[in-house]
């Protein structure tokens, strides 16, 4: 791929307004709260879209395009049984916790509720995987942009990281979310274009099923299986997922999506931000639809990659040592669809995509330092100022960090895959914490504590005990999983089980907190304000229900 | 505080214009795949966008009047 002199001055531009965002935000940040939570002050058509933004990294855009071309529709099922109604949860149910309770953070609610060593435990592995995850994805960008377009692993490294510090250096969380919002209209309008021409070259939804039905797709499974997302979820062997509905449903749609959308910092600062509770809550569910229409943005083109590769119009699945290499399906789906200058705003969609990424872990990791490991830990009881230096400084460590991760992950190839796997032992049992917290008053915090030790060892046994393509069974191998997928499904609903009914236990054995300290924190003890007299599409419930049901009729639609 | 609003608005008008003018004075710029113009196509679109965000801005200042 080679690029012009417009599609440079495009990427110019947008650089430009990212900086200058940041540089009008510089003077508003007189307080630690102003640069780290943007002291409860931000609209909620701005929270929403950076809610979703946050989350929406490069390697998503990415991965999901390719994984469209691998799997198909069933790939909705991140969104549509994934995120959605966990988005709704904890818009409805959850955010009157986290903003009645005045948190500044997620740990700093479990020490509110619980105690000093469970957030200290949230609080230092949640610190580690966002520097972690940012040095991967600036690691994954860094390769692509080498790949596609020759540019020096470095220099994209070092720049991208660069514009990412300033502006978040000069107007914090604020910057940060001012720009998520920028980056989520870039990316839909310069990705939608893409997905529109694919669809249309490959002859619509309809033509695009057609020459699938005619194809097999590993396995001898037939085509079919790439345009409906739940026909072929009866059993493991019907699908290239290999998954069926217990598992998804149990383990993505519950434990692995509510453990994410619930209980992430990352996102759930964006909505802590939000300037009422009836804003924060409204959130999250307002997120839920951009959220469910991004498999057409992001998906569908994936799914017309592999339509387009059967008709010899000129498009081939991008190939790599013999075999499909589905990470690059999205940029070559962009050389042949995009001229010079469309082609810029593409690009720009990528790195945007990257830095909005890039920043969420940037912002939620100096909060989380700031306020619950060097306010709490290190040095207590300074004035707000020095806090304020100290959550700038933590931003400049935050991409230095990354940086360094990011050359790690290139020299050891396999510590990826290490770290998403221990990741996911960590936030498996996370929901069961939160849930039981919230909605059961008994909960103590020695109680929590445990059940998220025992929790994460449960899943480490479990991939210790299972095996899934040549993954896991470091122990002994009891089960085989048709895929890793399914196999991590399992691990986390094992990892949530164990949680829940330790925390029970133990709970039940230990003291309580005394109800008068729980005021605020946990359901039946907090009094709920009810919006009656507002608009409807300004009341958290009835948007909930409305979204509710459009994600219902997606999944009719492509069942 | 900054109104998003006028940032967003400016940036995908500036961005249209870049698009429209390479779609008007260089129409031969095509796609491989593709017999279409599709920077002025998405071009119009972005413009449009960006105009709207910047007509956002200038009612609710009527209405803060």
């Amino acid at each position: 791929m080679k690029l012009a002199a417009v599609d440079y001055l495009v990427l110019a531009v947008y650089f430009g307004f990212v900086l200058g965002i940041g540089w009008r935000l510089r003077k508003k940040m007189a307080t630690s709260e102003d640069f780290l939570t943007s002291g409860h002050s931000v609209p909620v058509w701005i929270t929403s879209l950076a809610f979703l933004a946050a989350n929406l990294g490069a390697q998503e855009l990415v991965g999901m395009s390719g994984s469209g071309a691998k799997y198909g529709i069933m790939t909705a099922h991140f969104y549509w049984v994934g995120a959605v109604p966990a988005m709704i949860f904890v818009g409805l149910f959850m955010m009157p916790f986290y903003w009645g309770s005045r948190a500044r953070s997620v740990p700093e609610y479990l020490k509110m509720r619980f105690d000093e060593k469970t957030r200290a435990l949230n609080a230092i592995s949640f610190a580690v995987m966002t520097v972690f995850s940012s040095g991967i994805s600036m690691y994954a960008l860094g390769l692509l942009l080498q790949l596609i377009l020759g540019w020096s692993f470095t220099t994209t490294v070092l720049l991208s990281a660069a514009i990412v510090l300033s502006y978040t250096f000069l107007g914090g969380l604020t910057s940060a979310i001012y720009n998520e919002v920028l980056q989520f209209f870039l990316i839909v309008m310069g990705f939608s274009p893409l997905a529109i021409m694919a669809v249309m070259k490959a002859g619509g939804w309809s033509g695009m099923a057609a020459r699938l039905q005619t194809m097999t797709v590993g396995n001898g499974i037939n085509g079919d299986v790439m345009v409906h997302s739940w026909k072929y979820m009866g059993h493991t062997s019907q699908n290239p997922m290999g998954i069926e509905t217990f598992g998804l449903v149990m383990g993505l749609g519950f434990v692995m999506s509510f453990g994410y959308w619930c209980t992430d910092f990352l996102v759930i600062q964006r909505a802590m931000s939000a300037n009422s509770m009836s804003a924060s809550r409204r959130t999250p569910v307002l997120a839920a639809l951009p959220k469910m229409m991004m498999p057409f943005i992001v998906i569908v083109p994936g799914i017309a990659a592999l339509a387009l590769s059967q008709m010899s119009v000129g498009y081939d699945l991008p190939m790599r040592e013999g075999v499909p290499d589905y990470n690059q399906v999205l940029t070559t789906l962009m050389a042949k669809f995009y001229p010079a200058g469309m082609l810029g705003v593409g690009l720009t969609g990528l790195m945007a995509s990257f830095m909005s990424g890039m920043a969420g872990n940037v912002t939620a990791f100096n909060t989380v330092f700031t306020y619950d490991i060097y306010q709490t830990h290190i040095n207590p009881g300074k004035p707000d100022h020095h806090y304020l230096t100290v959550g700038r400084m933590t931003t400049v460590v935050g991409v230095a960090l990354s940086i360094g991760t990011a050359y790690l992950a290139a020299s050891f190839n396999s510590i990826n895959d290490m770290l998403q796997l221990v990741f996911s032992f960590v936030n498996g049992p996370l929901f069961a914490t939160f849930l039981l917290g919230m909605f059961w008053k008994r909960t103590s915090g020695h109680g929590a504590f445990f059940g998220l030790l025992s929790g994460t060892i449960a899943a480490a046994l479990t991939h210790g005990l299972t095996k899934a393509e040549g993954m896991g069974g470091w122990i002994t191998t009891v089960n085989t999983f048709p895929s890793s997928m399914a196999q991590n499904f399992w691990i986390a609903i094992m990892a949530w089980t164990t949680c829940f009914f330790v925390t029970i236990a133990v709970s039940l054995v230990t003291a309580p907190r005394a109800e008068k300290d729980l005021v605020g924190l946990v359901y039946g003890l907090t009094e709920l304000k009810h919006d009656e007299g507002v608009a409807w599409y300004k009341r958290p419930v009835p948007l909930a229900i409305a979204i509710a049901v459009l994600a219902l009729l997606l999944n009719i639609w492509f069942a | 505080m900054l109104d998003l609003r006028v940032p967003t608005g400016f940036f995908f008008t500036l961005v249209g214009l870049i698009l429209v003018v390479m779609g008007v004075f260089q129409p031969s710029e095509r796609p491989a795949l593709m017999d279409t113009n599709v920077n002025l196509y998405a071009g119009v679109v972005m413009l449009a966008f960006g105009a709207f965000m910047l007509a956002l801005t200038r009612l609710s200042k009527h209405e803060d009047h």
